[in-house]
């Protein structure tokens, strides 16, 4: 039963143009990437700081993880929002929250099954991301294998696998940033307006961040922890950032869900 | 007739209860939507649920539905206890409430696989089968490819209540069945509704259309300002409540305070007076008038409709004005 419930749920978050439209317009994003860097690289003088955009010329391996990396400030967060958003405020607004609950699908089971969708499509997402990535890259750029940061080369199945954990790792942080968002969605009925809280909050911990001031609070905004993603560039993996962003995102499911739990259980519909 | 707070018009039923609620109250912040609602779905029937707007009866629906936590009360739904019961009772259970609620991206047809989904009763090698046979049933078919955004109401209605009937119920619940469909389509739903009551389901229908109630149901409810004022099945109902007295007389005034005195409901009419016969008897009304020094000069039995039932339940109030001091109806409790 509950198989074939996050079957269509999955099935429904495929259907909708947006869903489409979005995927199509994240796709885009490694292959322009891809494009800029061979543009720009044909005009380089060289000497450019060790930066990740240094390093990628010739090394196509290395677009998927840039891409993901980028992405994951501003472009995947607002993807996971929109598809919380749709999942509890978008069915409210539409009435068909109502049946789902008359069906019956118990109110915690509703949650995982939109828990699962999101997950289930931020996964897709990133992969799709990761896939197109490697492919533009290595057309665009070329690949022998992988130049971390440290400065060693991987071969190409260790690249792989290397950009294999890094898509693991931008889900996992994608999901808990939805699972947050649910939690507001499932105190509205207005999409847009969980949608507007979710980025809101992106930005704003993104500036507070900024401030050397609010030191002890970086450690509770989720944002710090993307640039220690990172070091899955590096040889061999240093696991200590990677680590603390993950566990930090962790709390942000469990806190995010146990919200949107409670909200949901009492809820009038 | 009598209010649901002292003894409620209710046909001893001796047949089981599909729903019954009682002293349900909600309230929204500082609003009262319902209170001391006691309901009683006898199984089998067709209850018709009467109200105006904003008398209660949508909230109601929902707390029978378990979408709406009452604040006070208790409800039982095919015997069982919610909330927590409902997801053994809710699977039998198919309702359309608040007009129907579908995605508008996706056809009829999708619309209703993916609440075949949600259907624990529907294994899902049936799912194709029920979402055809639903489809059918409502009149659907020519549409069910299109998308939901383009349907007319008409059509939306017929899709809530394709989801609403996608597996055998034995409770249907149906919130304003007919808004926005045009005469054919209400027949439509009058025989739909007659199909599942002589399948022996229960049904509920709320709606402020009387010909639709008067048609279709058994049973009726009226709910006005939050609570029941009555209940029962219909042809008591209107027997009961339907019955007064009209008389002819010059003596308004006098017919009036002697009536007053008695204790008895009336108010002018035309030549005379409407007298109602709660709780009295012809005879007794007109004994009454004599003695109190008003000529009668013809005096003749109204037998009321639904519509008139409904109007003198739910405006008591307000008629309240042009009435005798006592009106019986609402009388016991205030």
């Amino acid at each position: 039963m509950i198989t074939r419930q996050f079957g269509s749920e999955v099935r429904w978050m495929l259907r909708r143009p947006r869903t489409i439209i979005g995927l199509f317009g994240l796709v885009l994003v490694p292959i322009i990437i891809s494009f800029g860097i061979w543009t720009a690289g044909d005009d380089e003088s060289g000497g450019g700081g060790p930066g990740l955009a240094a390093i990628i010329q010739g090394n196509g391996l290395v677009v998927p993880i840039f891409t993901l990396f980028l992405s994951l400030n501003l472009l995947l967060p607002l993807v996971a929002s929109i598809w919380a958003a749709d999942g509890l405020a978008g069915e409210a607004q539409h009435g068909t929250l109502r049946g789902l609950l008359v069906a019956p699908v118990s109110r915690v089971r509703l949650l995982f099954v939109k828990l699962f969708g999101l997950t289930a499509m931020s996964l897709f997402a990133v992969t799709l991301m990761a896939v197109v990535g490697i492919i533009a890259g290595t057309a665009f750029l070329g690949s022998d294998g992988m130049m971390t940061l440290s400065g060693t080369t991987l071969g190409t199945g260790e690249g792989l696998l290397r950009i294999a954990l890094f898509i693991v790792l931008v889900t996992f942080q994608m999901v808990s940033i939805g699972a947050v968002a649910l939690a507001v969605s499932a105190t509205t009925e207005h999409p847009l307006v969980v949608q507007a809280a979710t980025m809101t909050t992106i930005i704003v911990f993104q500036v507070l961040s900024q401030f050397p001031s609010l030191d002890w609070l970086h450690p509770f905004l989720i944002t710090t922890g993307f640039p220690g993603l990172i070091d899955v560039m590096r040889d061999p993996i240093p696991l200590g950032q990677i680590w603390d962003s993950t566990l930090l995102a962790g709390c942000y499911l469990l806190i995010g869900t146990g919200l949107a739990a409670m909200r949901l259980i009492t809820k009038d519909n | 007739m009598t209010t649901s707070t002292s003894a409620p018009v209710t046909a001893p039923s001796k047949t089981a209860v599909a729903a019954r609620t009682k002293g349900l109250r909600k309230e929204y912040g500082s609003t009262v939507a319902v209170d001391r609602v006691d309901l009683e779905l006898p199984e089998g029937a067709v209850l018709g649920m009467l109200g105006p707007n904003g008398s209660g009866k949508t909230t109601t629906i929902r707390m029978l539905l378990g979408l709406v936590r009452p604040t006070q009360g208790e409800i039982e739904l095919l015997g069982r206890p919610l909330p927590e019961g409902a997801e053994q009772a809710l699977p039998h259970v198919g309702a359309l409430v608040e007009g129907p609620g579908f995605h508008p991206f996706l056809s009829g047809r999708e619309n209703l696989v993916r609440c075949a989904a949600f259907e624990p009763l529907l294994p899902r090698k049936e799912i194709k089968q029920a979402v055809e046979d639903a489809i059918e049933r409502v009149g659907l078919a020519q549409a069910a490819h299109r998308r939901y955004r383009g349907y007319s109401l008409g059509m939306k209605q017929r899709l809530g209540l394709a989801a609403a009937l996608l597996v055998p119920r034995k409770l249907v619940v149906l919130d304003e069945p007919t808004n926005g469909l045009d005469p054919a389509g209400t027949r439509e739903i009058r025989k739909i509704i007659a199909d599942l009551h002589a399948a022996g389901s229960t049904v509920l229908v709320s709606s402020h259309l009387l010909s639709e109630v008067e048609a279709t149901c058994t049973h009726v409810a009226v709910l006005h300002r939050g609570t029941v004022v009555a209940q029962g099945e219909l042809t008591e109902l209107l027997q009961a409540g339907g019955s007064a007295l009209q008389v002819i007389t010059p003596d308004v005034e006098k017919a009036l305070s002697a009536l007053r005195q008695a204790k008895i409901s009336a108010r002018p009419l035309g030549d005379g007076l409407r007298v109602e016969l709660a709780g009295t008897s012809a005879p007794q009304v007109i004994e009454t008038l004599v003695q109190g020094g008003a000529r009668v000069f013809e005096a003749t039995r109204w037998k009321t409709g639904l519509e008139e039932l409904f109007a003198r339940l739910t405006e008591a109030e307000e008629a309240e004005r042009g009435m005798s001091a006592v009106d019986t109806l609402d009388g016991g409790r205030r």
